[in-house]
C-alpha cells in the first residue's frame, strides 16, 4: 500500500478512485501513569515517552486506515492528512490521532 | 434463692407509714409554693424536681429519728406521681415532652428507685452503645461489598454492558461501506486532473457531540473507548451532511476534502467540521 500526501503518483496513472478512508485513534487515559514510569526519558525538553505514545497512536489510526483501504481493494492512498487534536479529558491529557485520505487504483 | 421478706412489728408499720406520709406531706407543700410563686425556667415548674426530693430528704430524716433506718424514698415516688398526674394529666399545661422533662422524669425515678434506674440506666446505655457498634459495623460491611460489586462490574461485564447496548457499538466496515457506496467522491486530493468536472464552491458540514455525563462514572479506557465511538459516528453523519449539500446543488462528489476535530465549549463538547470544493464530475 503507497501512502502519499500528493494529489498524484509519479508515473503510476490513477484508474479508479475507491473512495474516502479514515482511521483514529484516542489516547490520554494511562499517559500520566506511564510517563512517570519514563520521567529519567526528559532530556533536553524532549519527553520520548511521550513521544512514544503518540507515534504508537498515529500507527494504529494509519493501520486503521490502511485496513479500509484494502476491503476498497485499493493499492495506494493520496492526499493523506495527518491532524492531532487535543480533546480535553480531566487533564488535558486526551488526544485525538485522524488519518484520512482517498484510497485510489493505480496501474 | 427464695427471697425473705424482713417481719415488723406494728408499730414499726405505723412509724413507717407516718415518716411517707411527712414526707409526702412537705412535698405537697415545696410543690405548692413552687406554683404559686410561678418558680419555673421556660415554663417548667422546678417544683417537679424539688417536690418529690424535699419528700424524699425529709421522709428518710424521719424514718430514721422514728424507726432508726431508711425506708427507700417511698413519698418521693408518690411526689412524682402527683405532680406528673397534676402537670401533665388534670392541668395540661401547654408543656410537651421534651429532653427537658424526660431528663427529670429520670432524676425523679432516680431519687425514688436509686438501684433499678441505675441498673436500667446501665443496661440501656450499655445496650445502645452495642446496638450502635452493630450497625456500623454492618454499615461498613454493606459499604464494602458495594464498591468491591462496582469495581467487578466496572471490570469484568465490559462485553455485556456493550452488548446491552450501554456502551455504543461502532462497526468500521459497515462505515466504511456507507460512505463509499452513497454514489459520491470524497477526496482529499486537491484537484482531478485526469477527470473532468466543474467546481460548485466551498461547502461546510459541521456536528457537535455532546459530552455524555455516563462517561465520569466509568471505567477510564472504557470511557475513552466510547468517546472514540461518538467521535466516529459524528464524523460519518458530518460528511453524509456535507455530500447532501453538494447533492443538493447538483454535485456528485468533493474536493480538497479537510476535517476538524475541535473543542468547543465550557463542558467539553466536540465540534466535528468538514469542508472542501464542491464538484460535478462529468
Amino acid at each position: 500500500m503507497i501512502l502519499t500526501s500528493s494529489n498524484t503518483l509519479e508515473n503510476k496513472e490513477i484508474i479508479e478512485y475507491k473512495g474516502l478512508v479514515t482511521g483514529e485513534s484516542l489516547i490520554g487515559a494511562n499517559i500520566y501513569k506511564d510517563l512517570f514510569s519514563g520521567v529519567r526519558d526528559v532530556v533536553g525538553g524532549r519527553t520520548s515517552r511521550y513521544e512514544e505514545e503518540i507515534q504508537k497512536a498515529r500507527d494504529i489510526s494509519l493501520n486503521s486506515m490502511i485496513e479500509k483501504a484494502e476491503k476498497l481493494d485499493a493499492n495506494a492512498i493520496i492526499g493523506l492528512k495527518i491532524s492531532y487534536d487535543n480533546l480535553g479529558g480531566t487533564m488535558g491529557n486526551t488526544i485525538l490521532v485522524t488519518a484520512y485520505g482517498t484510497a485510489i487504483k493505480f496501474e | 434463692m427464695k427471697l425473705k421478706f424482713k417481719e415488723h412489728s406494728s408499730q414499726y408499720n405505723r412509724r413507717a407509714i407516718l415518716s411517707i406520709a411527712i414526707g409526702t406531706g412537705v412535698g405537697l407543700i415545696v410543690y405548692l409554693i413552687f406554683l404559686y410563686f410561678h418558680i419555673d425556667i421556660y415554663g417548667w415548674n422546678l417544683g417537679l424536681i424539688f417536690a418529690p426530693l424535699a419528700a424524699g430528704y425529709v421522709e428518710t430524716i424521719a424514718a430514721e429519728r422514728l424507726i432508726g433506718e431508711d425506708i427507700g424514698a417511698i413519698s418521693a415516688f408518690i411526689l412524682f406521681i402527683d405532680t406528673t398526674f397534676y402537670s401533665f394529666i388534670l392541668k395540661n399545661p401547654t408543656l410537651g415532652f421534651n429532653i427537658i422533662t424526660a431528663g427529670s422524669i429520670i432524676v425523679i425515678l432516680q431519687a425514688a428507685f436509686p438501684t433499678l434506674i441505675n441498673y436500667i440506666l446501665l443496661v440501656l446505655i450499655g445496650g445502645f452503645l452495642s446496638g450502635f457498634a452493630k450497625s456500623i459495623k454492618s454499615f461498613e460491611r454493606k459499604l464494602k461489598t458495594r464498591v468491591e460489586n462496582q469495581q467487578t462490574f466496572a471490570w469484568e461485564t465490559k462485553d455485556e454492558r456493550m452488548n446491552d447496548g450501554q456502551i455504543h457499538y461502532f462497526d468500521e466496515d459497515e462505515s466504511n461501506a456507507k460512505l463509499n457506496n452513497l454514489g459520491f467522491y470524497f477526496l482529499t486530493s486537491t484537484d482531478m486532473k485526469d477527470r473532468a468536472h466543474n467546481t460548485l464552491g466551498i461547502f461546510q458540514s459541521e456536528v457537535i457531540i455532546e459530552k455524555d455525563a455516563r462517561l465520569i462514572a466509568m471505567d477510564a479506557e472504557i470511557a475513552e473507548q466510547e468517546k472514540l465511538n461518538m467521535i466516529k459516528t459524528g464524523k460519518d453523519e458530518c460528511l453524509i451532511k456535507l455530500a447532501d449539500k453538494i447533492q443538493d446543488y447538483g454535485g456528485n462528489g468533493i474536493i480538497d476534502l479537510t476535517m476538524n476535530y475541535t473543542l468547543i465549549g465550557m463542558s467539553g463538547e466536540i465540534q466535528i467540521t468538514a469542508m472542501g470544493m464542491g464538484i460535478y464530475i462529468r
